[in-house]
């Protein structure tokens, strides 16, 4: 168990991740995109034509409305950014001729994977708690609990480790970060629109057959797909709303692990078979 | 004890290429260069020795230790050098060896030790904190180097490890290759710069088509099993006098005639090589220069894989 901890992969990955130009850019850009998202939520939720009606704008209205549009306007912006330090991770070994050092040294494949996974995610994290402050600036308008800030921060962990293992896996497969970081991508375009198209179609296909039900949603088999969709756990968890038909957080969760899980499983095995791409 | 016991060693790749029944011995005591034309199988025999590629079948063991089913203690027991390998560039000198010793899990106080050894075996002692973009090819190899030796392996894999540096990089590096096999590390280096290998290891191994290439019995002429040496003359006064004696002389072939120079074949040994230079001297030729050293390793090579000698 130490050893999780103790990886020297951990230190030398996240020193090299550190140290690159972009290390200060990334959030830099990361934060103006999301302090300009909370600008246009504020000013939309002040605008009660917006609002479809006259009625006075209330600030739990604009605590709500800031609330949503930055954590998913974050998923989205990080989801785009987990491909690029995952995917990359391993073929950048590859491409530097370094991966033979690691694979003769007494490091196990396990060893090198969490390194690796340990970086990707945590130079996320950091993105990701860097906006908490932008977020708890919703709970200050009102309308959001502390307790859906610690769902949605929870469920965008999730959904982050799960594609972080994706791009691992691509990365332990391909030799080039190019090939590696489009699968990865492919990946997340999959997961993120063909689900949801899918269900789009099931859903149309379910209303035209079940006309009065529409008011209690879909069924769990008509939002199967979505189950697989990066934004379900995070909409389903918030629940209420025009999300309130989405209510099966739990499967969502338990299909990303296992996601998460296969795809580690697979990247460690080739992992220890990687020697003829050296 | 046998640092490396190969034995009908089998690789076939999808391309075809790899090994095919290759065997090898290797001595705690030895530098044994591995030599062969490209696509021969030397990567594919030192990246399965070193456990990046498993076996096809046969036996492979190191420090008596199954490459396949025990590769955590070969890896123990071997520093691997590839033929192009890589650093990281982003990282100070001592962060880099602070890494690899890590990764081989050495404890304080022999960590600190390590280091600081590698340190002074590449002669960076002195710039700890430089990032390793900085250093030259060669300095890299030397990092490189002692990098590979930080764990104390009882065994080095070195696939082409002067490719790429100038010559006195070449020099620095073969040195410390002779002061590593003087310390008690067994050697297995491959390499195309057969000079190099001449002048350092205490065997050479042909290989090609992924087979063991047995080499003519040294000093063999060709399509005769009698042996032979190789003698190189410069002399002085008349040649017709030294075409007379050679005339007369048995067991002389005439390899290359240039002014001056003459290079022979002759039968036997050393002890031949010395009687013919005596009778020469006898016969009053004056003979400025005489090296009978017989075939020098290019010339083995050139027999082994079908070339002529010089």
């Amino acid at each position: 168990m130490m050893r999780l901890v103790t990886n020297p992969m951990i230190l030398k990955e996240l020193r090299q991740r550190l140290r690159e130009g972009r290390a200060w850019l990334l959030p830099t850009l990361y934060l103006l995109v999301l302090a300009g998202t909370v600008l246009f939520a504020y000013y939309a939720a002040m605008d009660p034509e917006m609002g479809g009606g006259q009625r006075e704008v209330q600030g739990a209205d604009i605590g709500e409305v800031i609330f949503l549009t930055v954590v998913i306007t974050q998923l989205v912006v990080l989801l785009l950014m987990a491909p690029v330090f995952s995917a990359g991770s391993l073929t950048i070994e590859k491409e530097q001729r370094t991966f033979a050092g690691l694979l003769t040294s007494l490091l196990t494949a396990p060893q090198i994977w969490w390194g690796k996974f340990v970086a990707a995610l945590m130079y996320l994290l950091l993105l990701l708690f860097s906006a908490l402050p932008l977020l708890t600036l919703a709970i200050a308008f009102g309308g959001v609990d502390p307790m859906q800030l610690f769902k949605a921060v929870g469920s965008t962990i999730l959904v982050l480790a799960s594609i972080c293992t994706l791009g691992l896996w691509s990365s332990s497969t391909f030799r080039r970060s190019v090939h590696s970081t489009a699968a990865c991508y492919g990946f997340v375009l999959v997961l993120s629109i063909v689900t949801a198209v899918v269900f789009g179609i099931m859903v149309s296909h379910w209303e035209s057959h079940n006309a009065m039900a529409r008011a209690e949603g879909p069924p769990a088999y008509v939002q199967a797909p979505l189950f697989l969709n990066p934004f379900y756990p995070l909409l389903s968890m918030l629940g209420g709303g025009s999300f309130g038909q989405f209510s099966y957080p739990v499967s969502s969760w338990l299909l990303f692990t296992a996601i998460g899980c296969l795809a580690a499983a697979f990247a460690m095995r080739s992992i220890q078979r990687s020697g003829e791409q050296i | 004890m046998a640092m490396i016991e190969v034995q009908s060693l089998r690789k076939i790749f999808r391309g075809g290429r790899g090994l095919d029944a290759f065997s090898l011995r290797l001595e705690s005591n030895e530098l044994v260069g591995l030599v062969g034309p490209n696509g021969a199988g030397k990567t594919t025999l030192i990246k399965i020795l070193s456990t990046l590629l498993p076996p096809g079948s046969g036996v492979a063991r190191v420090a008596g230790r199954d490459v396949r089913s025990d590769p955590r203690r070969v890896r123990a027991a071997v520093g691997y050098l590839p033929d192009v390998a890589g650093v990281y560039q982003d990282m100070r000198i001592r962060e880099f060896l602070e890494f690899f010793a890590d990764a081989f899990r050495l404890k304080e106080p022999n960590r600190s030790a390590a280091i600081g050894r590698a340190l002074i075996r590449s002669g960076l002692a002195d710039r700890p904190e430089d990032f390793v973009e900085h250093l030259s090819l060669g300095w890299k190899q030397r990092l490189l180097l002692a990098k590979t030796l930080l764990h104390d392996p009882k065994l080095l894999l070195l696939d082409e490890p002067a490719t790429g540096l100038d010559p006195l990089a070449r020099i620095t590096l073969r040195e410390q290759l002779k002061q590593l096999h003087n310390e008690g590390v067994a050697i297995l280096i491959s390499s195309h710069i057969l000079s190099d290998l001449e002048d350092i290891c205490t065997r050479i191994v042909f290989i090609a088509d992924g087979k063991n290439i047995a080499e003519a019995p040294s000093g063999a002429a060709e399509g005769s099993t009698a042996p032979t040496i190789r003698c190189e003359m410069e002399f002085d006064g008349p040649a017709g006098v030294l075409d007379q004696f050679l005339k007369g002389a048995p067991g002389v072939r005439i390899l290359e005639r240039r002014e001056r120079l003459l290079i022979i074949e002759l039968s036997g040994g050393s002890r031949e090589a010395s009687t013919f230079l005596q009778k020469l001297l006898a016969a009053g030729i004056v003979i400025t220069h005489f090296d009978a050293r017989g075939l020098n390793l290019e010339d083995r090579y050139r027999r082994a894989f079908g070339g002529q000698p010089r």
